[in-house]
């Protein structure tokens, strides 16, 4: 039999929030009317079908006065009161008025630890006593979290109260939960019960793994992004004899077009993978209104300088060139590193403006198109990176218990986050092999998602 | 693993519907598959080939590049034998130069065939220049005069370059395996049905040594164990022809029935450096198609997804069924106050001390004659007792940020149904916030109680 643990509390308190958070689930209803959640939900984490533990998310106490009132007219040693609280299921279960009691005591009577919820932003009330009691007589081990909706701190007093119901009492804030916090969190759920410490040890295991996978396929995604954009050719045929500006225009603004799709096509990849389908995002970055893929100031923020970009290409070209002294035994008096640094220079200065030539092709064959593609800009790989690793980062961070608009803004220090001059080199080799538009291995996807998936973990994990 | 099922893979991935649980289930099912991607690729082919579309694109693929190739193979042969004939063509005049067959037979194959390795080293090119010099790749093109509905089916598929290539590399060498064999029977048969005078001819400075030295040369691989196929220094002096007279010289006439010699040599060159090596070239092709087709298989735009989903263990965490809407009917006219009155005829706090009351009336400068505290501890009776005990306009302060829960619904309910004139619920904030509520906490206030329909009820904003 696996853990369960039934989050209870007062209405509007959290609770659903804090399912949401630890099951990183977006769909959880959480309202401001209370009353919204009028049945137990259950949230398992299941590997290959199989349930290591289930959260279960209930309704708020509605009428803890009245049942408090039925228990105590039972006057039972401690060892029967569960007894009487079973009781009170049965004999209202049926009864439309406790409806929400009977919902939130069945999976406790059943056996589910208690993670009892409430808000240290707001001050302790008497009315949470008569809760608190109801779920002592229930006999099930239990833990209380204290949830901050707002900015003021009142945990001082709640953790004095919670303190003398519950044998252990933590803080947890639903809306900045990390990694490490949600760990700590199962890690204290564990010690509710002995039996129990094994299955959520486990789940803490697959936890991480869970979030190495969705790591694993953002940096898929990315890489495939990269790959597809930077050897992309839009094609655009045409009859007449000779090309005008406006099919030049065309054929320029389909293909980047088409590169925007790509986009949006891997940022709801990535939002599915982190479990954030429901998202909704501030579109003024997404869209390029105004801060286009294209523009300057994108290219300064999530692109490289223009000295960056230079320095990279002759690097990388100094690269190549010393291959070729290497192979002469040193005869070329090292000028194959020079002559590689400059030409690797030279084309990182003059492939800065440039997306790609618009070229016509196949005039002899007598069938006529302008092709534009692959990618000549040397540094839009990294304005699309960026701006890829960027949405990765803030997608993978986000709490699943928010519902506002998620917005995007640039920081012009997300960039030094990431990006440092070995990985730049490394990424280089990469985006040139995709700028060729030759076949792209699998093998060397893989190593250049290994990169990515190594940026990711740096600024997620 | 051939092209067949490499273009069955891409049509199933196109249309394939399969959940990840269907995918995760095939997975364990033969967890030995796991690292063998291939296989385990090739056996959910074998599954799921029934979803396929009739008729399956790799049989029309398969059948236009059968055709294509038995064209061309066939034209091959005959431009083979055609070659062979007009090479070996006594014209009553002159010997037949075999200078001309060995260039065709030995020289031509070499050459040809180093560009077909430079083409190999160079397959993953998407537009080699090398690959494109193929008669095959040209023949191909014959595929523009196809009627329009099988071109459009043959160009819908998006066929990896790489694989591309190497299907042109492999063809390329089947059709020249053709076209030397058609050469070699061409010999076979001139020689069984005429009687031909070989001669060697060059205006070129070459003593009949050096040719000698030549000739051994080439004949190396057979000259162990046929030395007749190698021409001797007697019958290459005996062989040199003169143009100059334009006639036989003496020698050779004598020796007339030993310059037939020569055809050993030529169909031994024919054998080994047009067909064996050719045929060399065509296991290297082969396996290089090969290659390509597992590199392609793992390219596919899906597979990685398919495999990881088979492989990887399906994590989940969230709920199995969406949250059901709970929307309360806020539908009431709840009739709002913008000030207090002086004064009440009782003010009662829902779940506060009495002596927060006080200060809490003294704040809103409220006088009243009696002060006394419901919900929160009171026992129900307790609460039943003051609805009975109250009359007249009763202002009931609640705390704003807890909302209205159905105990404390079932006290309002009680009270107006009681001996009084008005009810005036009044949310106020924290001590902090000078008890001032927030528009937020208000606003929950309001919806709750618009459900309740008494004109006796106000609510303070």
């Amino acid at each position: 039999m696996y853990p369960k643990f039934a989050v209870v509390g007062h209405p509007n308190k959290g609770k659903s929030s804090i399912v949401s958070a630890l099951a990183l689930d977006d769909t959880v209803r959480i309202s401001d009317i209370p009353g919204t959640t009028t049945k137990q939900r259950s949230f398992p984490l299941k590997v290959d079908g199989k349930i290591l533990y289930e959260l279960l998310d209930t309704p708020g106490f509605q009428r803890a006065r009245r049942v408090l009132t039925w228990l105590e007219k039972h006057d039972v040693p401690a060892d029967k009161r569960y007894e009487v609280v079973e009781a009170f299921i049965n004999e209202y279960r049926d009864d439309p008025k406790f409806n929400d009691e009977i919902e939130l005591l069945t999976p406790i009577m059943e056996g589910a630890g208690i993670i009892y919820v409430v808000d240290g932003s707001k001050p302790y009330g008497e009315e949470y006593e008569a809760e608190m009691e109801i779920l002592r007589w229930t006999g099930q081990p239990s833990m209380a979290l204290i949830n901050h909706i707002d900015e003021t701190d009142y945990s001082q007093e709640w953790k004095r109260a919670l303190g003398q119901y519950f044998k252990m009492v933590r803080t947890f804030n639903p809306m900045q939960t990390d990694k490490a916090q949600h760990i700590s969190i199962l890690e204290s759920m564990a010690q509710l019960k002995e039996e129990w410490i094994a299955p959520v040890k486990q789940s803490i295991k697959l936890f991480e793994r869970y979030q190495g996978q969705m790591l694993e396929r953002s940096a898929s995604s990315i890489t495939k992004l990269l790959a597809e954009s930077l050897s992309y050719v839009e094609k655009l045929s045409f009859d007449s004899e000779e090309v005008g500006d406006s099919d030049k225009h065309r054929v320029e603004e389909n293909y980047k077009e088409q590169l925007r799709q790509m986009e949006i096509k891997t940022q709801k990849q990535i939002e599915k993978v982190w479990n954030h389908d429901h998202l909704q995002k501030e579109q003024t970055l997404l869209t390029f209104d105004g801060l286009d893929l294209f523009s300057e100031e994108s290219a300064s923020v999530f692109g490289l300088t223009r000295k960056e970009l230079i320095i990279t290409g002759a690097t990388s070209g100094a690269v190549t060139g010393a291959g070729v002294d290497l192979l002469f035994a040193g005869h070329t008096l090292l000028l194959g590193g020079v002559v590689g640094a400059l030409v690797g220079g030279a084309g990182a200065y003059f492939g800065f403006g440039e997306l790609s030539e618009v070229k016509v092709l196949g005039q002899k064959l007598g069938k006529r198109y302008l092709q534009i593609g692959p990618m000549d800009n040397r540094n839009f790989p990294y304005i699309l990176l960026g701006r890829a690793i960027f949405h990765a980062y803030h997608i993978a961070t986000r709490s699943h218990a928010l519902r506002d608009v998620e917005k995007l803004s640039m920081d012009s220090s997300f960039k030094e986050k990431w990006l440092d001059e070995d990985l730049r080199k490394s990424l280089e080799k990469y985006h040139k092999i995709f700028r060729s538009g030759d076949v792209v291995e699998a093998e060397v996807l893989k190593e250049y998602e290994v990169l990515i998936k190594g940026v990711l973990e740096k600024l997620i994990v | 693993m051939n092209l067949k099922s490499y273009l069955n893979l891409y049509q199933l991935l196109e249309v394939d519907t399969s959940s990840k649980e269907e995918r995760r289930v095939f997975g364990l099912f033969d967890e030995s598959l796991k690292n063998r991607p291939i296989e385990q690729l090739l056996k959910w082919l074998g599954i799921h080939d029934s979803k396929l579309k009739k008729p399956l694109l790799s049989e029309i693929f398969s059948s236009y590049l059968y055709g294509i190739t038995l064209g061309v193979v066939l034209i091959a042969f005959f431009i083979g034998i055609f070659s062979g004939i007009t090479l070996l063509s006594y014209n009553g005049h002159a010997p037949v130069n075999v200078v001309y067959f060995i260039a065709m037979v030995i020289f031509l194959p070499l050459v040809t065939m180093t560009l077909t390795l430079f083409s190999m080293l160079k397959a993953h090119k998407t537009q080699s220049v090398l690959v494109h010099l193929s008669p095959a790749y040209w023949l191909e093109k014959l595929l523009s005069f196809l009627p329009s509905k099988v071109r459009k089916n043959v160009d819908s598929i998006k066929i990896n370059p790489l694989l591309t290539n190497w299907i042109v590399i492999k063809r390329s060498q089947f059709v020249a395996l053709f076209f030397s064999l058609g050469l070699l029977l061409s010999l076979l048969a001139i020689v069984a049905t005429k009687d031909i005078a070989f001669a060697w001819s060059t205006t070129l400075d070459i003593t009949p040594e050096a040719f000698h030295h030549f000739l051994e040369a080439l004949s190396i691989p057979w000259k162990t164990w046929l030395p007749s196929a190698v021409p001797s220094l007697e019958l290459i002096e005996q062989s040199q022809y003169f143009r100059l007279g334009d006639r036989l010289s003496e020698e050779m006439v004598l020796h007339a029935s030993k310059l037939g010699e020569w055809w050993k040599f030529l169909a031994m060159s024919t054998l080994f450096y047009a067909i064996i090596l050719r045929f060399m070239m065509y296991l290297l092709s082969l396996f290089g198609l090969r290659s390509a087709l597992k590199k392609s298989f793992l390219t596919l735009d899906g597979v990685q997804t398919l495999l990881s989903d088979m492989n990887e263990p399906i994590i989940s965490t969230h709920a199995a069924q969406r949250s059901n809407d709970n929307n309360i009917n806020t539908q009431g006219n709840l009739q709002i106050i913008e000030k207090l009155d002086n004064s009440y005829d009782i003010v009662q706090g829902w779940a506060m001390s009495k002596e927060g009351l006080e200060v809490l009336n003294d704040s809103m400068k409220v006088i009243t004659p009696m002060v006394v505290d419901v919900g929160g501890t009171n026992t129900l009776r307790e609460d039943t007792e003051i609805i009975h005990k109250s009359k007249g306009e009763v202002l009931l302060y609640v705390k704003a940020w807890e909302p209205p829960t159905m105990d404390f619904m079932d006290y309002l309910e009680e009270l107006l149904v009681a001996e009084i004139d008005k009810v005036v619920i009044v949310p106020v904030g924290t001590v902090e916030e000078s008890y001032k509520a927030a528009d937020r906490f208000i606003n929950i206030w309001i919806k709750k109680l618009s459900t309740v329909e008494s004109e006796k009820l106000w609510l303070k904003r």
